[in-house]
């Protein structure tokens, strides 16, 4: 098998789709891959098929390779992109669907901004951007893989301990769409709640809505001692 | 020993810093400008609640000793750009005390952006927006000081991480005599400090126009209702001739307000409002509106002290709301 291919299957490109150039740059230590789609259906070795004229040109981050930056290229008539490929994006956001489900998961496992852009070598400016359009319900993460394991044993709300359920209780998606209603004492956590809420109400990506689940337990998680009044409530509400 | 917490003069304000201790403080730019360096926070107001009740004064400050532990507070300068780090940099048990400069961009950014800043509501903050007397409009800008370089800025956010051990926690809450009235549900398209367009149960309208033919008493604030935390935007002005409102605070986009409630008699009203508190507050601030709209000076509220503000912080932007902070635990 040819490097290029080798590179083609470890992004994940297949299908209708080829790798058409590739180049590096050392100091910049990256990866720039040109993506086109086949004219025929003969796999590696179809000739590339041109976009067009009117074509739109689009870059996105995609996962790295190693430790090396990569970015894919993309030359696609508009309203043509591939929506269900991991190796592509969407207009206008900065990274393939593959990085964004990457960097969703490390959320998801309250990793903060900072620590993920040390990790994956991604700006912040970036960062900011999908997150913002995730929440708003203008980006979706697309076809994602299957949810982490929790790093906890689930506990279930109807629990009489009235510990704080795990991620995967159906109480918190009750809680965030507004299904249940709780007292609540902390200022905190009614600000909090409300925000959530509001971008509940405009997400209708499943994994992104995950997200704001991780979001609230991982608030009750750190204030588990104090939120006695608010854990019971949910034990309530999950019987 | 007794925390210290009160206004004083120059020379004794002085005095605490030399010793050491971590303090935030309160008052006139040519007051603060008297004190030394040390561990010390700072913003500008010459208004305040003390103990003979409300006082403007440009001669002396109000100081809120920092309870310490084993771990020393932090203090930093935030600008513009670092500003969304600052829940992500607070201390992961603890607190974090923000003063900024008000009629900044600073201001304006931590206005809009704040709820959205990451970690934002895991981590407790508590703070001010600093003012100026009332005479000097349009001739001084509000204030901060970083007191351990003595550097005064009017464009950047001075914040005092303060961390805590484990079995101590930071709590923070507010107390607002406001609450929705029976009125009409208010939205707004989009985040701002001024809007025209708005939807009036859900038809569209002119919120200026809205203003004027319902004669409306432009001190009472838009009130949000947040899972039970009523979250006011107060008014700063009803330019009809541009068709156009402007706020003390943001409006935010699919937030539903309502127009106050009024409050009879502030004092009253407040003490009945106050909690039931086993713990004395380690800091409270209230607003520049309620002091002025309510009458407050001379008038005391309880054993509730502090700065006078031009803008609470209770994690995002209040007003005309009171801010406290207790150590639990």
């Amino acid at each position: 098998m040819k490097t290029t291919e080798l590179l083609q299957a470890g992004l994940e490109i297949d299908g209708r789709w080829q790798i058409v150039d590739v180049s590096y740059d050392p100091p910049r230590r990256q990866f720039d891959v040109r993506v086109a789609e086949t004219a025929g259906r003969g796999g590696w070795f179809s000739r590339p098929k041109s976009a067009g004229s009117a074509s739109e040109r689009h870059v996105w981050r995609h996962v790295n390779v190693g430790t090396r930056r990569c970015f894919v290229h993309l030359s696609a008539a508009p309203g043509q992109l591939p929506s269900d490929q991991p190796w592509s994006g969407e207009p206008d956001m900065p990274f393939t669907h593959a990085l964004s489900r990457q960097i969703a998961s490390l959320l998801m496992h309250g990793v903060n901004l900072q620590a993920i852009c040390s990790l994956l070598d991604i700006s912040l400016t970036d960062l900011w951007k999908l997150k913002y359009n995730l929440e708003s319900g203008k980006s979706r993460l697309a076809s994602a893989p299957p949810p982490s394991p929790s790093p906890e044993p689930s506990k279930p709300a109807s629990s009489a301990d009235g510990g704080v359920p795990d991620t995967t209780d159906p109480v918190w998606e009750k809680l965030l769409d507004g299904s249940i209603n709780i007292d609540i004492r902390f200022l905190s956590l009614k600000l909090l709640l409300t925000k959530l809420r509001e971008q509940m109400r405009v997400i209708d990506d499943n994994d992104v809505r995950m997200l704001k689940v991780y979001e609230i337990q991982r608030y009750f998680e750190r204030n588990e001692p104090r939120l006695k009044h608010e854990l019971m409530q949910l034990a309530s509400a999950g019987n | 020993m007794a925390i210290k917490e009160g206004l004083m003069t120059i020379g004794e304000a002085a005095e605490l810093i030399r010793s050491g201790k971590y303090l935030s403080i309160a008052g006139d730019e040519q007051a603060l400008k008297q004190l030394p360096t040390g561990n010390w926070i700072g913003g500008t107001i010459p208004y305040f609640m003390a103990d003979q009740g409300g006082v403007v004064t440009r001669e002396q400050v109000y100081v809120n000793e920092i309870g310490t532990f084993s771990e020393s507070p932090l203090i930093r300068f935030y600008s513009l750009e670092t500003l969304p780090k600052l829940c992500r940099n607070a201390p992961e048990n603890g607190y974090s005390l923000i003063i900024v400069p008000g009629f900044s961009d600073v201001h304006s950014s931590f206005a809009r952006n704040a709820p959205n800043y990451d970690e934002m509501y895991m981590k407790p903050l508590i703070g001010w927006v600093a003012g100026i007397h009332l005479d000097d409009l349009g001739k001084v800008t509000p204030k901060v000081v970083h007191g351990q370089t003595g550097q005064f800025s009017d464009q950047m956010a001075v914040v005092m991480d303060v961390p805590l051990p484990m079995e101590k926690y930071a709590h923070i809450d507010i107390v607002n005599l406001f609450t929705q009235g029976q009125g009409d549900d208010i939205t707004f398209a989009d985040t701002g400090f001024s809007a025209g367009e708005c939807l009036i149960n859900g038809k569209p309208a002119n919120f200026s126009e809205y203003l004027s033919s319902k004669a409306i008493d432009t001190r009472l604030p838009l009130v949000a209702d947040y899972s039970g935390a009523m979250v006011n935007v107060s008014i700063k002005g009803n330019a009809s001739a541009e068709k156009r409102v402007d706020f003390y605070a943001p409006v935010f986009p699919g937030t539903t307000y309502r127009i106050a409630a009024p409050v009879g008699d502030y004092i009253t009203t407040f003490q009945g409002a106050l909690p039931q508190m086993n713990t004395e507050l380690a800091f409270s601030c209230n607003c520049i509106l309620n002091y002025l709209y309510c009458e407050l000076d001379g008038k005391r509220t309880g054993k509730v002290k502090g700065p006078i503000t031009f803008g609470e912080i209770g994690y995002q932007l209040l007003n005309q709301t009171l801010v406290y902070l207790t150590i639990d635990g």
